[in-house]
């Protein structure tokens, strides 16, 4: 008997439909065969099947099986399909009748041995899908079937194990449903590093503020210990919160990664991803033979740190320029095309030198002059001229300290960053991005015009530091948004030239 | 292209002088007439730069020629800022004439010397080694009236450059540093031992007289710090300091390197 249901792959975020046509023979040598491009984890299906069939008090046919899962021409990979082969084993073996609920669902899971139902990545995905294509049902892990909940319009059901959803299907025992989450309470998200933890560092936490609420990316250097990457980590306390359609975004991302703990829904905190610098190409932009999402993915509407980007090979760097230009990363590999969004703040943290210790007040620079310079060059070029701000953090001697009343709070920075970015949202309502640092030149002409008094400040400016075209419209852009921050409709003097505090100072531009 | 150079009449009072030496850029004796070495630490600190900034006009105003190594670090600093204010300077290589191993900005600072002054070397090919140096620095110091050392560690090349200086009878000038800075060693140690004069900057360059009002300026005068530190201490916000800090940067009253700042 012959007997089709439903799954989902994933491709890139774009769902396709599987069929999964299961065959049980009359006649015909014992046998299990799954056909359809079927990758070596479905191929293992088999096994996993046969023995969570019958350790659930079933009996697994001895006749000739036959698995189609179509399209034929689409790879297939993982653990997702052997919930919807047990289900079409069952049925096509006379063990479960054939209705509507096994006809019209999307069955989507991994099986344990002992028939439970592990935790499938892609999970929100499939009922993403589900709503697209008018399906009203869908069989998904117990432990990801909270991602689901979100989606209004169909009915989820978590599967705990095989037994359970045998019981479903006959009538016996129905599953409860999984109530829709209606809006999450957004409690404060847990932050890691309050600013106001941080003594010093006034003009670094500045240049913070300007970043996240302008979205520009941030360079900061240091000598090693002037607490760069505890900086780094504070900055996600002071973005706004997601939206709840980027939130649905980001999810979909660590949904098809793999990375949202279990019983999670939406995520609410913008990710913070600080890669290692020994990351290859492929992990920084996505990769594998069914392209996963890389760090730029996974830091999409979020944050990006390179701690130490100087030491970081200058083929990851290289390919950070295209996604940083189009907010989209497309991977192209031998069997799939796939886009990822990838619209991120970048955060680097470098030292000056390579001993980290120029310009040091205590410590001597065990560095040459050219060493520095070579060091220096690594990081020259393309990917310089997208950082918007740059900015020493010196070492801070504690005894200057001493007596320092606490700054102010990431929670009142926060609320100052949310002003400005609302600001920022109705200037551009009509051209179709939301931060200052997303301007073009011909929005930077259109938006920020100048007074007599800054123009010959800026001109200045240029001749002194010998400012490229480029840097010279970065400049605008960060005085935009420092002139945002204090409320201020136009571009004043003193907006001017503190934007020229975080120019360049890597000597480029 | 490179020339031989026509003998050069302060060379003569070296024990051994170069058998030959080659040039580069526009030959004109008039560059030797008043002549002054600047040399010292190739590792330079923050203060060696400012003492340059401040020695390096000054010599310039007063007339001088600047002769240095032509070495990263004070040498190549004092070329720079000699440039800068307008002056004329002599490079001499520890290395010869056509040794190819200098990186892009070496390339473009050596042409920028040649346009107005000179680049000496007393080889063609040779390559750089540990006895070019000492080699070329007696030529620095025989060429120069006056020799200022500014940083220098122990054990220095610069040290080596005071030394001959002093058999062939030319003023040397220390300029003092910190004692507890290792590159100020060697200049204390000239001092200490008197066998070199202490410079001292002129006192009382006219400021504009907002610049000298200004609590930020006069807080800088002190010494280099940080904006964070700046804000601090005179207790005011930092986008305002750091705004303040660029119109005194644009307007020369102030320094900036590697975020820190300072007076001019």
């Amino acid at each position: 008997m012959l007997v089709k249901l439903t799954s989902v792959a994933h491709v890139g975020l774009s769902s396709v439909p599987v069929d999964v046509e299961v065959d049980v023979a009359a006649q015909g040598f014992p046998g299990f065969t799954v056909v359809g491009l079927a990758g070596k984890a479905v191929e293992e299906a088999r096994e996993r099947v046969k023995t969570a069939i019958t350790n659930s008090g079933m009996e697994f046919p001895g006749k000739k099986i036959t698995v189609n899962l179509a399209p034929a021409d689409l790879p297939k990979d993982g653990g997702a399909y052997d919930l919807p082969i047990a289900i079409g084993i069952l049925v096509a073996s006379g063990q479960l009748l054939v209705n509507d609920t096994v006809t019209n669902a999307v069955f989507y899971g991994e099986l344990g041995l002992s028939g439970d139902v592990r935790p499938t990545k892609g999970v929100l995905l499939v009922g993403l899908f589900a709503k697209k294509h008018k399906i009203k049902e869908i069989f998904v892990p117990q432990g990801s079937a909270a991602e689901a909940s979100v989606i209004d319009g169909i009915t989820v059901y978590p599967v705990k194990n095989l037994r359970d959803l045998m019981g479903h299907v006959m009538g016996s025992a129905p599953i409860a449903r999984l109530k829709r989450k209606k809006k999450e309470k957004t409690e404060d998200d847990v932050v890691e590093f309050d600013l106001s933890e941080i003594a010093g560092q006034e003009q670094a936490k500045r240049a913070m503020t300007i970043a996240a609420a302008g979205g520009h990316n941030l360079l900061m250097s240091g000598p090693p210990g002037a607490g760069k990457t505890m900086l780094a980590r504070a900055l996600p306390g002071i973005l706004p919160p997601l939206t709840p359609a980027e939130a649905l975004e980001v999810t979909r991302i660590y949904s098809v990664a793999g990375l949202l703990s279990s019983g999670t829904s939406l995520m609410h905190a913008r990710p913070f991803r600080n890669p290692h610098h020994g990351i290859s190409a492929a992990g920084i932009i996505g990769g594998g033979s069914n392209p996963s999402p890389g760090e730029v993915s996974l830091a999409h509407l979020g944050v990006l740190f390179l701690d130490e980007m100087a030491e970081f090979p200058r083929s990851v760097l290289e390919s950070l320029r295209q996604p940083m230009e189009d907010g989209v990363v497309s991977i192209v590999r031998v069997g799939a095309h796939v886009s990822y969004p990838a619209s991120f703040t970048l955060l680097a943290a470098v030292n000056p030198c390579p001993c980290g210790y120029l310009g040091h007040p205590k410590r001597p620079c065990s560095c040459s002059e050219k060493q520095v310079r070579k060091y220096r060059s690594r990081l020259s070029g393309p990917i310089l001229d997208r950082i918007d701000l740059h900015v020493i953090v010196p070492s801070v001697e504690t005894e200057k300290l001493s007596g320092q009343a606490g700054s102010v709070s990431s929670k009142t920075m926060r609320e100052t960053v949310i002003r400005t970015r609302k600001i920022q949202e109705k200037r551009f309502a009509a051209d179709g991005f939301y931060t200052n640092s997303q301007m073009k030149n011909k929005h930077v002409k259109k938006y920020c015009a100048l007074d007599g008094e800054t123009h010959r400040i800026l001109k200045l400016a240029v001749e002194t530091y010998d400012l490229s075209a480029r840097g010279y419209f970065r400049l605008i852009k960060v005085a935009r948004t420092i002139a945002d921050l204090a409320g201020a409709p136009a571009i004043a003097v003193t907006h001017m030239a503190e934007a020229l505090q975080y120019r360049s100072a890597m000597g480029n531009s | 292209m490179t020339n031989i150079a026509p003998p050069i009449p302060r060379l003569r009072d070296l024990s051994s002088p170069p058998k030959q030496l080659y040039y580069r850029g526009t030959w004109d004796e008039a560059l030797f007439t008043k002549c002054a070495a600047v040399v010292g630490s190739r590792r330079m600190t923050q203060y060696g730069r400012m003492v340059v900034e401040k020695l390096v006009p000054q010599l310039v105003e007063a007339g001088f020629t600047i002769a240095s190594g032509f070495m990263y670090g004070v040498d190549q600093a004092a070329h720079r800022e000699c440039l800068e204010c307008g002056g004329r300077t002599i490079a001499v290589l520890g290395w010869g004439m056509n040794w190819n191993g200098l990186d892009r900005e070496d390339k473009n600072l050596m042409e920028e010397i040649e346009k107005k002054g000179l680049v000496l070397s007393e080889w063609e090919e040779q390559k750089p080694a540990l006895w070019t140096f000492p080699q070329r620095n007696r030529i620095v110091a025989a060429i120069s009236q006056e020799l200022y050392v500014v940083e220098a560690a122990e054990k220095s090349g610069a040290l080596i450059t005071a030394r001959i200086a002093r058999t062939l009878k030319r003023t040397i000038w220390a300029v003092p540093g910190p004692v507890t800075s290792k590159t100020s060693e060697g200049t204390n140690q000239l001092l200490a031992d008197n066998l070199a004069r202490m410079w001292l900057p002129v006192r009382g360059a006219q400021k504009n007289e907002t610049a000298v009002t200004n609590p930020l300026v006069r807080l800088l005068e002190t010494e280099p710090m940080h904006a964070s530190d700046i804000a601090r201490a005179l207790g005011e916000p930092i986008d305002k300091i750091g705004a303040q800090l660029s119109l005194l940067v644009l307007a020369g009253d102030v320094v900036e390197r590697e975020g820190t700042f300072y007076v001019s």
